[in-house]
């Protein structure tokens, strides 16, 4: 028989490209002291996922403001494509937020890629894709928020839940550690935070029964350092807020998803937590279910819970509160903000999560009223079986995971707002590892929505203005120091307001919805504004009505013209 | 129900090309486990066999995650090539009629990973196979709670 030819090896995909491979190396010096004074003393630069540890989404950049917004056009279109299989194939999506460092972006997609782009003119520099099982348990698409940067290296958390450092100059594997099991359901979407000489990072799995947890690791070796699970054992603090027999508290959910903010004086890292688990069938977990639906302050060098504050106690609407919270100084008072997915807007003291005032910022909630000293009072949920039961907000909260910013500049806070309800009929299943947990069928309005970009005074809790929109508002919004605030619609329009009136300054169609969070730098003096844009996700929670949106997959950065 | 064993031309016709559908439906192929060698290393043997446009195996099963030494070969009349899940990159070779080559792949499991062709409709008509990871998450990774119910 004649020979085979010889094919060789197969060899890297991406050697077949016009990528060179490298990108300066330009982290090698970002370290924790650069971190700390992110935004002040490095406007040019995006360095960690809000921009600054505090979470404002801010930037004081003012280049591109509102005298001239209307100018604004795309300077360069980064398309990250898709080949092949991959997991949550329907549910794709572009959510993280860019980070940029010196002229170097990092950012990352679906199905585990990562990306160093170029800022300057959107050329691919390097990339990394971590191979993706296609069975991973996926409970809101196939998506990932964004990466971490110090001491020149990048992180980012897979799908099957590994953290991995690469090199920021070759996109090369430096560690990988595994930090969920993904046979129990768990899974990875957050972008990692750097705090001293750790990167943190959290769990997903909610929907499928899982203990949530938080985890910090040495970011030079991938060594664990702590581990703070957010469900106590039995005898734990906040145990006694579960059943005291059975295994509910095993399944509890509580689960870190989206990244926490930090408070480097009080050396408090404030985590975001998910909703109990099951969803919606409250029976078989009765008490408040701590610390799910809360802000936990926990010491960042030990792991330790030391305050918290719980948002929803015993939520049977899946008001998961792992949206930021929001650090800014009022009046020499250390606070923060919180839009929580049950409509309220939260201002807490940080230093113990007291709190000061709490006020609806939606126009519907019919699932229960919070008095203005924090009593919960409970109204409409799913507690019979097969009784379908409608509230608002629905499961996807008045505010989704994604974004509110605040200006110090204006003192607003502003809020991406969902106006939508949905239908809860409770259906107890046994629990069974790995497998959806939620308790209830349920059905998300696609008639009778709205949406708005909302902005408060967080003095007194006031809506101070309101851009209003015919459909849910479901991306992070972005503040800068030109008096405006960015916000992408479910359409693909990418808008600029104005910051202290609401007034629409500009409009560009992006071809595909907006469900990220925007950044924005300076490369050589110039200021871009850069977004990903991508509708999926879990569109059938937060906006059923657009589930047939056109789908996409590409970064927009938009600059003034030379 | 027919009542006999016996398959229907439908059925018989989803085994082979241009039968019941045009290409092979996804999924299809033979089912084979990687061997693993008293180093550890674990190693496979991938065909396309001619004028069938499938992998053989289709479904691969590898013991534990780690690095695997596939050995490709294309024993097709026509020119394939491999696209394969490994973490890094996406590991890729041209397999041209009757050749042979090598591939390693770095995979994480537990879970299964897709593997195909990027030539014209080659995924469609049958070459679509998964490469599965048997095993468990490291102790360290795992909840810290009971063993808890299976389905």
């Amino acid at each position: 028989m004649e020979a085979y030819v010889d094919a060789g090896t197969a060899i890297d995909f991406r050697s077949l490209s016009d990528l060179s491979g490298k990108a300066p190396a330009v982290a090698k010096n970002l370290d924790y002291d650069r971190l700390l004074k992110a935004r002040d003393a490095e406007p040019q630069n995006w360095l960690t996922y809000y921009g600054a540890y505090d979470g404002q989404r801010y930037s004081p950049l003012d280049q591109i403001n509102a005298g001239n917004v209307k100018d604004l056009k795309p300077e360069w279109v980064f398309q990250a494509g898709s080949y092949g299989m991959h997991s949550g194939a329907s549910t794709y999506s572009f959510e993280a937020a860019p980070i940029v460092v010196d002229g170097v972006m990092f950012v990352s997609g679906h199905d585990n890629w990562l990306w160093a782009i170029d800022a300057k003119d959107g050329t691919e520099l390097w990339r990394y894709k971590h191979a993706a099982p296609y069975d991973v348990s996926l409970c809101c698409g196939n998506v990932n928020r964004g990466v971490a940067v110090a001491q020149g290296l990048v992180f980012m958390t897979t799908l099957n839940a590994h953290v991995v450092a690469l090199d920021a100059a070759t996109g090369a594997v430096v560690w990988d550690q595994v930090f969920g099991d993904v046979r129990a359901g768990e899974s990875a979407t957050v972008a990692p935070l750097v705090i001293k000489d750790m990167v943190l990072v959290g769990s997903s799995g909610g929907e499928f029964g899982v203990r949530g947890h938080a985890d910090a690791f040495k970011l030079e070796t991938g060594e664990r350092v702590w581990r703070c699970y957010m469900v106590p054992k039995p005898g734990e603090p906040g145990s006694e807020t579960w059943p005291s027999e059975g295994e509910a508290w095993q399944r509890g959910g509580g689960n870190c998803w989206t990244t926490p903010t930090f408070d480097p004086d009080l050396n408090l890292v404030y985590f975001n937590t998910g909703n109990p688990c099951p969803d919606f069938d409250g029976a078989v977990r009765e008490g408040d279910n701590l610390f799910t639906d809360s802000v936990v302050a926990v010491d960042a060098d030990s792991g330790q819970i030391k305050h918290h504050y719980q948002y929803t106690p015993h939520d049977v609407w899946d008001y998961d509160s792992t949206m930021e919270n929001i650090l800014f100084e009022l009046d020499g008072q250390k606070l923060s903000a919180h839009f929580d997915k049950n409509g309220y807007l939260f201002i807490l003291d940080r230093t113990d999560c007291s709190l000061v005032r709490v006020v609806p910022f939606v126009d519907r909630i019919t699932w229960g009223e919070i008095d203005a000293q924090g009593k919960v009072t409970a109204k409409v949920f799913p507690d019979k079986e097969g009784d379908p039961v409608h509230f608002w907000p629905g499961p996807a909260g008045a505010k989704e995971w994604t974004h509110a910013a605040y200006s110090p500049k204006t003192e607003l806070l502003y809020c991406p707002v969902q106006d939508i309800g949905a239908t809860a009929t409770r259906r107890r299943r046994e629990f069974k590892e790995s497998i959806p947990y939620w308790g209830a069928g349920v059905a998300v309005d696609g008639e009778d929505i709205a949406g708005s970009i909302s902005a408060f005074d967080p003095r007194t809790g006031q809506e101070t203005w309101r851009w209003s929109h015919e459909q849910p508002m479901c991306a992070s919004v972005l503040a800068t120091g030109g008096d405006l605030v960015f916000a992408g619609e479910p359409s693909g329009r990418f808008n600029a307001l104005n910051a202290t009136s609401g007034e629409l300054l500009w409009q560009f169609q992006c071809g595909s919805g907006h469900h990220s969070s925007p950044s924005t730098y300076t490369v050589d003096g110039r200021q871009y504004v850069a977004v990903p844009t991508g509708w999926g996700g879990w569109v059938e929670g937060f906006l059923p009505a657009q589930i047939g949106g056109r789908a996409g997959n590409a970064l927009f950065a938009f600059a003034l013209p030379e | 129900m027919s009542g006999t064993t016996e398959e229907s031309p439908a059925v018989a016709g989803l085994r082979r090309q241009n039968g019941t559908t045009l290409g092979r439906v996804l999924g299809s192929g033979n089912i084979a486990e990687a061997e693993e060698g008293s180093d550890g290393r674990m190693k496979a043997t991938i065909r396309i066999n001619p004028d069938e446009l499938v992998w053989d195996p289709g479904v691969l099963v590898m013991p534990h995650g780690g690095e695997i030494e596939l050995t490709l070969i294309n024993d097709d009349l026509n020119t394939h090539c491999a696209v394969l899940p490994s973490n890094g990159d996406t590991k890729f070779i041209w397999l041209v009629n009757h050749s042979k080559g090598t591939a390693v792949l770095d995979l994480d499991g537990p879970g299964y990973y897709w593997y195909g062709s990027k030539t014209g409709n080659d995924e469609g008509r049958g070459l679509t196979g998964a490469i599965v990871v048997s095993g468990d998450t490291p102790p360290e990774a795992k909840l810290d709670r009971p063993p808890q119910p299976q389905p």
